[in-house]
Parts: C-alpha cells; structure tokens; sequence
C-alpha cells in the first residue's frame, strides 16, 4: 500500500442504505458504467481522507451472502474476492449495516469478516433504529466482532469523518490473521449473529409503529390498489401536466436558434444543414426532457421511499397469473420512462425464465420516446373535446387507450412466452420490504441528473446522426423544377419501395419514409417528418407556417392516422432496446425474436386498425 | 401424512405470532432455501405473518421476522410448518 490510490468497496445487504451512504461520501463525483462483459452497473466514485489523500470509493450490489442468486449479486461476491474481470481486489472493505436489523445484517458480515480484509462497520441508520425505540452500543458491536464500528447516518452525513478515518487506520494497521473463521451452517451463523445483536441493544422501548398502520393500509386488498392505481394516474397526469411549460419553453428555444442561424448566416448547404437538419431534428426531440424528468423523479420518490416494494407485492398477484413475479413490477415500470433502464433492472429477477419474459415484453410499455409521436398524431387528428357528459378529455382517453393496449398486449404475451418459448416453474418471489423512509433532495437530484445526461447524450449523438444521414439523403440528388424534393430525393426513393409493403396496412409515403430511420429511436419518426417537412416547405411561404400536424392533417385520412398509433403501440423501434437486449440476454438469438415478435404484433395491430376504420368510414 | 397435524403458514391466520416448527426443504428449490435461510426463517424462530395477497390472488404473503418485514410466495409459505407461540 505504498502510493497507489487505495480502492475502498462499500458492501452491505439490500436496503442497508449503502447508495446513500455512497452518494454522501463521493458527492457528485461519481462515475456509472457497467463490468466489462455484464450488464451490472458498476458505481464508482472518488473521496479522500482528512489529510487530502485521494480514495476511490466503489459501491457493490446489495446481496444477503457470498453465494448469489442473481447476476448483481454475482458480481458482489467476485469482486470482493477478487474475481471480476479488469477489477482490482479491494484494499479495505466498509461493511454498512442496517442498525435497526443487525440480526439479519450480521450475518454477511460475518461471513465478509472470515475473508480477512481490512474492514470498518458502519452501522448505518442509526435515526431510524431511535425511531424503533432502539438503543444501541457500537463499541460492543466492535469487541464482539474485532474491527472498529462506526455509527453513520448516511442522509445527514454524520459519523462520515469518523467512517474514513477508521478505514484509513484499518488498512495502515492491518495483520492477516490466521483465519477466524466464520460458522460453518446457516443456523450456526444466525445463532452468531443473534447473539452479537442481542449482546449490543442497551435498550428497546416498545414505540407506536406508525408505519405498520400505513402498510395496513397500503397492503390492502382493494384499498390499496385503489392507492396504487391512484398513484399511476397522478404520475401520468403529471407527466403532461407538469411538462407543458418547461416544454414549450424548450420549444421556443429551438425556434429562436433556427431564426438566429437564418438570419446571420448566409444561405448555403451548411446552414440548410443546421437548420433543417440539427436544429429541427434534435429539436424535436429535446423538447420532451421535461416528460421524462417528470416520470423518472415519480419513479425514484417511490423507489426511495420503500413503497416500490409496497406495489411489487400488490402486483405479485396479477403478475402471477400471466407467469411472472412482482419483482418484474419495478423493471415494467421503469419502462413505462425507458425500457433501457428497464431491461437493465431485470437483473435482480433470479428465476431465468421468468426474467427473460419480462425482457421480451418490457418493450411494450409505452416509453417515453413514443410520447412524441402519440403527441404529434393526437393533436393533430383527435378532436380537442370532451368525451359525452364526463369531463374525461377525448384526447386524454385515446392516450390512456394506447398505453392501455400496451399493457393489456404485454400481459397476453408473457401469458404465450411462458408457456411456449420460456416455459418453467412459475417463479418465486422472495423480497424484502424495506421500511418508509423520507426520500433524500440528494439522492433524487443526482439520480435525475444522471437520466437527463444519458437522455441528452442520446440526443446528441444518435439521434442528431440519423437526422444529419436522413437530411443528406432527402437533399440529394437535387430535384428538377416543379418536382417535389422529397419524392425525388435518394430517402424518397428508398420509401417508396417500403411503401409497397406498408401500403395495405393504410400507411403512406410519409410514414414510409419516417419509419426507415426511426428504427433507430421512435421519436425519430417525429423529427423525419419535421425535416421532410422543412426541406418540402422550403421557400414556400405558407406551408412554412403551417405546423407539422396541420399539415399531416391535410394529407392523412384519419383511418391512417390510427393505424400508425397502432403501429407504435409494438413497433421495435429503438437500437438501444435491440442493443441492450442481445447484451443482457448473451446473444442475438432473443433479439431477433423480439424483434420478429414486436413487428408482426405491430403489422397485425396497424392493419386491424385501418381495416376497422375504413370499414366505419373513416378512410 | 404429518401436514394433517400441522398448521401451514399458508393457512396461518394474519396478524398472530406464529413459531416455525418445520420447513419441508424439499418443497422448494435449493436457491428458495437459502433464500429464505438468509431472511433468516429456519426453524424455532418466531414470526408473524401480516398481509396476504391482493383482489388479483392470495399469492403473495408479508410477514416479519425480527425487526425485517418480507416477502414469499404462497407456495413457500405451504412447505413451512408453524405452530402457536405458548403464552
């Protein structure tokens, strides 16, 4: 341990508040990226010792014991065994304990004790062990176990100094001891652990448990689902509600950008370039950030606040019926903002078949990248009216309709999926409930920024590519006079050989030629139309004034109009899900089901639709 | 055929302590057992069960052990065999 940076692993079972105490040690100086070779997030920041010495600082997957039953887990035990590919062994572990559950915490640091590296405890959550009436000794805890303990409360970043202050003299004063180990069967290490606990509690004042009330409340069979389903209408009121503002802002922004490049730079290929190209694709785009920050802050409040795990097993239930588990509940919903982050939080379902069908069907929740679109085509063709005597919104409705049909359609395909190509035991579901807890300012900001990062990066890169690629291919070759560029140009050409495909399903050139590079994201779709649309307009006063809807107004029937909802309520279209899918899954074998599986859903959906429709007149 | 003179904690009625008199291991996968090893329900330790499903199913249960709140399925909680707490 001569001048190298000491690596320092923060281990703990789930919900022993170690992301927080991570996230008040390193600030916002951290770095999340995935193992090589896995998918499992890998957290890592920097802190440093009171006399300045830099410490790098890495926060593990919550597990119960060195024998995993999920991949997260898995590459807990490697890592602090020294086993994960490109991960040093960590110098010094910090054990975080969860002081109002040492009975069942201890036992792992035991088991992490008997590996004999240099190791501090936090006993974490000391706040809310007082609110339990738990008094507890921390210098017992440490003559009991032979390494200093330290009390932490991670949100209000106390007992911190302390917490490095041992590491640092752990790993200076650190002497392999010949192996104490720890007890050989699970009953033996509960005894242990029993034992040191009981040994540690001063006093235990029997307190009023206000939150055994709440649960009784919110773990009710019908009162808690009319909760439950209460929330979900709030988070998806909010996310139009809430997001119409700053949207509109965003929007006006993008305007006043594309005006100061008209105005200052003198027309020529670049600037057509920026302004119909960059600015009206990634524009398109950006503009639903505040959308997406809305549904990520409902979903991180109600992660942190333990009640996650409180509609986990109000949905166990359904979801059993269908052949998954209330564990995919959290991945599901989560994919309702993105089926990225989605898919990624699927690791922590142990039963292999059951977490492969809630990959395959994670895609059809309705993502907020096809908000764009549903956005575009309702305003555009649904009457801004009130449905009959109710007050309820018709555009609201067919909103509510489409996510309604992706949920209704994932449910009946999980059905197929577990009794076909991923047939097994109807899985378990073995969870722990943490305890209510005020969510952390911190913690929801840092966790929101780095979504907002991930989307914009996203923006910046994919999307502003294959709106550059598509604009060049709608540019060339230029058409002769009176001719119109879009039909004429190399894209246009390319869409109207898809169009024979799409045709019978009611689709047009327009959608035709939005669809090719919208497989790279949905909200493509919206930025392809808005820069066909732009280079169509092109010099035409009044079709420049002319909104994107109004002028899709005047060229689709309404009959195609839903057909292409329809089409989006499956379509696969996003190289990320594709991406991540074959990453998590280990192969593309399950890709390209999903891929097939989605597109035939969608083609069947879009063409019932049109069909239906024209039958009622609509065409 | 023991299970007769047993109370099942899937049958166990909410919000009573009950102590684990047994748990039939070979009900259930070696990962559920170790799983439910380290929430720490083995045998002789004392629990109560608390919520039981939703208007969907019976399926799950929640109930506590110590001071940790958790989460089985029905199917688990019929291989675990309880008996009442003496008084």
């Amino acid at each position: 341990m001569t001048g190298a940076v000491p690596s320092i692993a923060l281990v703990g079972n789930p919900n022993a508040g170690k992301s927080s105490l991570f996230n008040a040690l390193t600030g916002a100086r951290q770095k999340i990226a995935n193992y090589p070779g896995v998918t499992v997030e890998r957290k890592a920041g920097h802190a440093s010792f009171a006399d300045g010495r830099p410490i790098a600082l890495i926060d593990l997957p919550g597990t119960y014991s060195l024998t995993p039953a999920s991949l997260d887990e898995a590459v807990t035990r490697d890592v602090i065994l020294g086993k994960q590919a490109g991960e040093t062994r960590p110098d010094a572990l910090i054990i975080v304990l969860d002081a109002a559950n040492l009975d069942n915490h201890l036992c792992f640091a035991l088991e992490l004790l008997a590996l004999d590296l240099p190791t501090v405890i936090a006993l974490n959550m000391l706040d809310l062990a007082q609110r339990d009436g738990l008094t507890l000794d921390a210098e017992r805890i440490s003559k009991e176990l032979g390494v200093p303990v330290v009390p932490t409360v991670a949100v209000r970043k106390r007992g911190l100094p302390e917490l490095l202050a041992a590491v640092d003299g752990a790993i200076r004063s650190h002497q392999p001891r010949t192996a104490s180990a720890a007890p050989v069967n699970d009953a033996a290490l509960h005894q242990r652990a029993r034992a040191i606990a009981r040994a540690a509690i001063v006093s235990e004042t029997p307190v009023r448990r206000w939150t055994q009330r709440v649960d009784n409340v919110v773990l009710h069979p019908i009162a808690g689902m009319i909760i439950l389903l209460a929330l979900m209408f709030l988070m998806f009121q909010a996310v139009y509600a809430w997001a119409g503002p700053p949207a509109d802002a965003l929007e006006g922004l993008v305007g006043t950008m594309q005006g100061w490049v008209v105005d200052n730079i003198p027309q020529n290929f670049l600037r057509d370039l920026v302004v119909e190209g960059l600015l009206a694709g990634v524009g398109a785009v950006v503009v639903f950030l505040p959308q997406i920050l809305i549904l990520f802050l409902f979903i991180l409040l109600l992660e942190a606040s333990g009640y996650m795990t409180r509609a986990a097993f109000l949905m166990d239930g359904l979801m059993g019926k269908v052949g998954l588990s209330g564990r995919g509940f959290i991945p599901l919903l989560s994919s309702f903002a993105c089926a990225v982050p989605g898919i990624m939080a699927t690791r922590a379902i142990p039963d292999e078949k059951d977490r492969l069908t809630t990959i395959l069907i994670a895609p059809l929740m309705t993502c907020s990248a096809r908000l764009p679109v549903y956005a575009l085509i309702i305003a555009a063709f649904i009457p801004n009216r009130g449905v009959a005597g109710t007050g309820v919104g018709l555009q609201g409705l067919v909103l509510f309709g489409l996510y309604l049909a992706g949920i209704v359609g994932a449910l009946l395909v999980a059905w197929a999926l577990r009794r076909t190509v991923a047939k097994g035991v109807n899985a378990g579901f073995m969870m722990e409930m943490p305890r209510y807890q005020m969510p952390q300012w911190r913690d929801i900001a840092l966790g929101l920024w780095q979504r907002a990062w991930i989307f914009l990066r996203r923006a910046g890169t994919i999307i502003a590519m294959t709106t550059v690629v598509l604009w060049l291919l709608l540019t060339f070759p230029q058409a002769p006079e009176g001719e119109s560029q879009v039909e004429y140009s190399v894209a246009g050409r390319i869409a109207s050989g898809l169009e024979v495909v799409v045709k019978p399903i009611g689709f047009n050139h327009d959608i035709a030629l939005a669809l090719i590079p919208a497989m790279a994201a949905r909200e493509v779709a919206v930025s392809a139309m808005a820069t066909a649309n732009a280079i169509d307009a092109d010099g035409d006063e009044d079709a420049m004034a002319q909104s994107l809807g109004e002028r899709l107004q005047g060229k689709w029937s309404l009959a195609t109009a839903l057909a292409f909802l329809a089409w989006f309520v499956f379509a696969p279209q996003c190289i990320s899900t594709i991406a991540i899918t074959r990453r998590e899954t280990n192969g593309w074998k399950w890709p390209m089901f999903m891929v097939g599986y989605l597109f035939l859903l969608a083609y069947a959906a879009a063409g019932i639709t049109y069909w239906t429709a024209v039958a009622f007149g609509l065409g | 055929m023991i299970a007769l003179l047993e109370n099942s904690l899937d049958r166990a009625p909410l919000g009573v302590a009950v102590r684990i008199a047994r748990i039939d291991w070979n009900a259930m996968s070696e990962d559920e057992g170790r799983r439910l090893r380290e929430f720490g329900l083995m045998e002789g330790c004392e629990i109560t069960p608390l919520h039981r499903g939703s208007i969907f199913s019976r399926d799950p249960l929640a109930l506590t052990i110590g001071r940790m709140k958790v989460i089985i399925r029905s199917s688990q909680a019929a291989a675990i065999a309880v008996e009442a707490v003496a008084a």
